[in-house]
């Protein structure tokens, strides 16, 4: 998560805290934020310490986006720690995700029938052709950027994917 | 008499394009553009050339095979190292339909159809295909092999393939030697690369593409279309975007077609 991200994210629990939401989930573009808020017998919003985030992350898929906003008065929500979840792509899962440089259709192997580039589990090598993009008769075959394990596909084979979409997950070594 | 070409004419006719000196002539091999992405693997030089008097297994698009007998095809794969990013790479594919199509009027007279992106088609017969493949980081290409294919001598094809494919033999008494096809091919080809390379003429070159495309193919605007993507689907094709990709117009709305497999309507029955 970047500076600008973490200030957006900062105001958006401002908002909440003002508008006495008790929990908040938004998910889009590979990024996912769920947000309780807990108090004790005073107003919970002020518990909300941005130095206690804790940033959880794993994938979101690419799902439409999602916001869910369920109001409640702090006060009536039980005791608890706050709780602030993040979930992003981004590298402090150690994941690394493989994106399409161009719109296309996207392929699993070089021919139909023929053995999937890569599967879930696989070891890959930086420079290591993963799938193909194809657009116009254009093959586009995509490398690996990194070394690790591939630990998801976003894609099914034959499905169309637009430009920066996520393909895989790589969990660097 | 056979139509064998000669390495040393083909390199004189084309030492003005960046192909000079980078003409590799073999009798038999599998498919020049897999050779071609091996090569270019191995680092082979921006505008080498592999060209095939025979090839055993040809390739098209979803490893379609691609019918080659020896001496009467032209099976031809070129090399580019282009200075540009991946999503401009797709100009390629329409720039070789276009070069190939001024190729055949050039040495024949007659004007072959281009079926979106780049099938060459005499009465809806395929004549010449073309396959490109690419391997590229997101901001930069670094290396594309461009695979044509076209049918000049066979008189006849294998009952399967008769009213797929046709030969310019079979279009024309004026039988083009293979040799003055490949050099017309590479200069077509050579005029459409250097346009596309030089980031001063990239917009221009992009507005000709996609005006030669709209004037030059019968397939762009008005045409009935089945489109075998995406589940299948039927409509009437209605240009271009500004990025090349066909317009269907269909009874739910436009569709882009991404990746061909655009048929006559009628031949899906």
């Amino acid at each position: 998560m970047n500076a600008g991200q973490l200030q957006s994210l900062k105001d958006l629990i401002e908002f909440l805290k003002q508008q006495e939401v008790g929990e908040f989930e938004l998910e889009q573009e590979g990024l996912k934020v769920r947000l309780s808020f807990a108090g004790q017998g005073r107003s919970a919003g002020n518990n909300v310490d941005l130095g206690q985030l804790s940033h959880l992350l794993q994938y979101a898929p690419a799902a439409s986006p999602a916001a869910v906003a369920a109001p409640a008065h702090l006060s009536n929500v039980s005791a608890g720690p706050s709780a602030v979840e993040l979930s992003t792509a981004g590298e402090e899962a150690g994941l690394h995700i493989i994106k399409s440089p161009i719109v296309g259709t996207f392929y699993e192997a070089s021919a139909p029938g023929a053995e999937p580039y890569i599967k879930v589990g696989d070891q890959v090598e930086s420079g290591q052709v993963v799938c193909i993009v194809e657009a116009m008769k254009l093959m586009n075959e995509i490398e690996s950027d990194v070394a690790g394990e591939v630990v998801k596909r976003m894609v099914a084979s034959g499905q169309p994917v637009e430009y920066g979409q996520p393909l895989f997950a790589v969990r660097r070594r | 008499m056979v139509d064998t070409l000669d390495s040393d004419a083909l390199d004189a006719d084309v030492k003005e394009t960046m192909f000079s000196g980078k003409l590799h002539i073999f009798s038999s091999i599998g498919s020049t553009n897999t050779l071609a992405m091996q090569q270019a693997a191995k680092g082979a030089a921006h505008g080498s050339v592999y060209i095939a008097e025979e090839q055993t297994a040809g390739r098209g698009r979803g490893a379609h095979a691609w019918h080659s007998e020896p001496y009467a095809g032209l099976c031809v794969s070129i090399l580019l190292r282009p200075q540009m990013a991946a999503a401009d790479g797709l100009w390629l594919s329409l720039a070789t339909g276009l070069a190939v199509q001024q190729a055949i009027e050039n040495v024949t007279a007659l004007v072959a159809d281009i079926r979106w992106p780049n099938d060459l088609l005499f009465g809806g017969r395929k004549v010449g295909g073309i396959l490109l493949e690419m391997n590229a980081e997101a901001t930069r290409v670094r290396y594309a092999v461009i695979g044509v294919g076209i049918n000049v001598n066979h008189r006849q094809f294998p009952p399967e393939l008769r009213d797929l494919a046709t030969s310019l033999r079979l279009e024309t008494d004026r039988v083009p030697l293979r040799q003055d096809l490949l050099v017309a091919v590479l200069k077509c080809l050579a005029d459409e690369i250097v346009g596309l390379m030089k980031p001063a003429c990239f917009a221009n070159a992009r507005a000709g593409i996609l005006a030669r495309m709209q004037q030059k193919s019968r397939w762009v605007c008005g045409k009935q279309v089945f489109v075998d993507e995406a589940g299948g689907y039927t409509g009437v094709t209605a240009g271009l975007d500004e990025h090349g990709f066909l317009l269907v117009q269909t009874a739910n709305g436009v569709r882009k077609v991404l990746s061909g497999g655009v048929r006559d309507r009628s031949a899906k029955g």
